[in-house]
């Protein structure tokens, strides 16, 4: 993908080509096919959009427990709506948009109780090693590990609206700026300013640490 | 760094999408779809029912109410509807107690995903009860005389 289908009025439009499971473009037909119970197309979209619902739960800073059952309601309540679906080829936004107001409940539920949880606890990654986490722990990997580490603390710093984009723009494979505008509730037009703005100040952030 | 949007394919536009490209190589690391949740959706698909009739939610306490003054936690109310039919449902901390409208027997179940489901005690009159209460995603499952209505997925 080339610097400029990230810009915003060609993002949407763009399918995607590179690394993902599912082809963005492909998900209305794959839609069809789980609704006549084609399995293997159920697989394609559970794997293609899983990091999407996952990323939006996770911008919420929702508790691990929270976040685990959210997840599943989404997915639960997707298969079940899977034929009522009106725009099949939107089901990203969909799973994105359900997944938002349901961690909101979660975070209205939550304020009638006393908060209990450091939030920064609370927003720390999976605590399950990946093979991939346990390679990037080997000798050679560790200044790319170490720069890793540091891009997500930055990241943790940037302030809520930045770490809540970026947290969502950066699932795989990347979702159109329709999806990010289901996942966080703002305005299309507003999300290519926004990602260049948090984008430039976290990289000034890695810079000011010498982290390049 | 003056705030206007420059052509695509400038330097910092290239820099902004390696930037990203990098947060989304690290997210996948750090912070990738746990194996047993990945797994739970994939057995979701059971739960594609075609013959059961979707009852939705049309009223949450947690979101439609007004908080309750003094009442420090309230029990969930939730409704349901399916044409005709509604499903009045109390979530406290001793389980769940609803109702069938308009009033008429049927038998109903308390699902928990895929392959968990447990009898709820139904009166003829659809007066259902059963604890304890649903612990995450739950919805109910009602067969009356004429057919199989399901609510929509929700979170306890």
């Amino acid at each position: 993908m080339s610097a400029g289908t990230l810009h915003r009025t060609a993002y949407d439009d763009v399918p995607y080509t590179r690394g993902g499971v599912v082809d963005r473009t492909e998900v209305g037909a794959l839609v069809r096919s789980a609704v006549d119970g084609d399995a293997a197309a159920w697989k394609a979209l559970v794997e293609g959009l899983s990091p999407l619902v996952w990323s939006v739960v996770r911008a919420h800073r929702l508790s691990e427990a929270d976040g685990h059952e959210v997840f599943q309601t989404v997915w639960f309540r997707f298969a079940q709506h899977l034929g009522r679906i009106r725009e099949p080829d939107k089901a990203g936004a969909w799973l994105a948009s359900t997944a938002r107001h349901e961690c909101l409940k979660v975070l209205k539920g939550l304020s009638r109780l006393t908060l209990t949880d450091d939030p920064r606890v609370l927003d720390r990654a999976s605590e399950e090693r990946t093979p991939e986490e346990t390679l990037i722990d080997s000798e050679e990997a560790a200044d790319r590990a170490e720069r890793v580490r540091r891009l997500w603390q930055e990241l943790d710093a940037l302030g809520e609206r930045c770490r809540q984009l970026l947290r969502v723009l950066m699932a795989s494979p990347p979702p159109s700026y329709g999806e990010i505008s289901a996942a966080l509730g703002i305005a299309v037009g507003s999300i290519g300013p926004l990602r260049q703005r948090c984008l430039r100040r976290l990289r000034a952030r890695m810079d000011a640490r010498g982290a390049l | 760094m003056n705030g206007d949007e420059e052509m695509p394919g400038g330097p910092d536009a290239l820099a902004d999408g390696l930037l990203e490209e990098e947060l989304r190589q690290a997210a996948a690391v750090l912070d990738p779809v746990p194996a047993d949740l990945l797994q739970s959706a994939l057995d979701a698909f059971a739960l594609h029912d075609l013959d059961a009739r979707l009852a939705e939610l049309t009223f949450d306490s947690l979101v439609d109410a007004l908080p309750v003054r003094g009442a420090a936690d309230p029990p969930r109310m939730l409704t349901f509807r399916a044409g005709e039919v509604t499903v009045d449902v109390e979530v406290t901390g001793d389980g769940l107690i609803g109702q069938l409208m308009p009033p008429q027997s049927a038998r109903i179940e308390l699902l928990g995903g895929p392959g968990h489901a447990r009898p709820l005690t139904a009166d003829p009159l659809g007066r259902f009860t059963g604890g304890p209460p649903p612990t995450g995603p739950f919805a109910l499952r009602l067969r009356t005389g004429a057919e199989v209505i399901v609510t929509e997925w929700l979170r306890a």
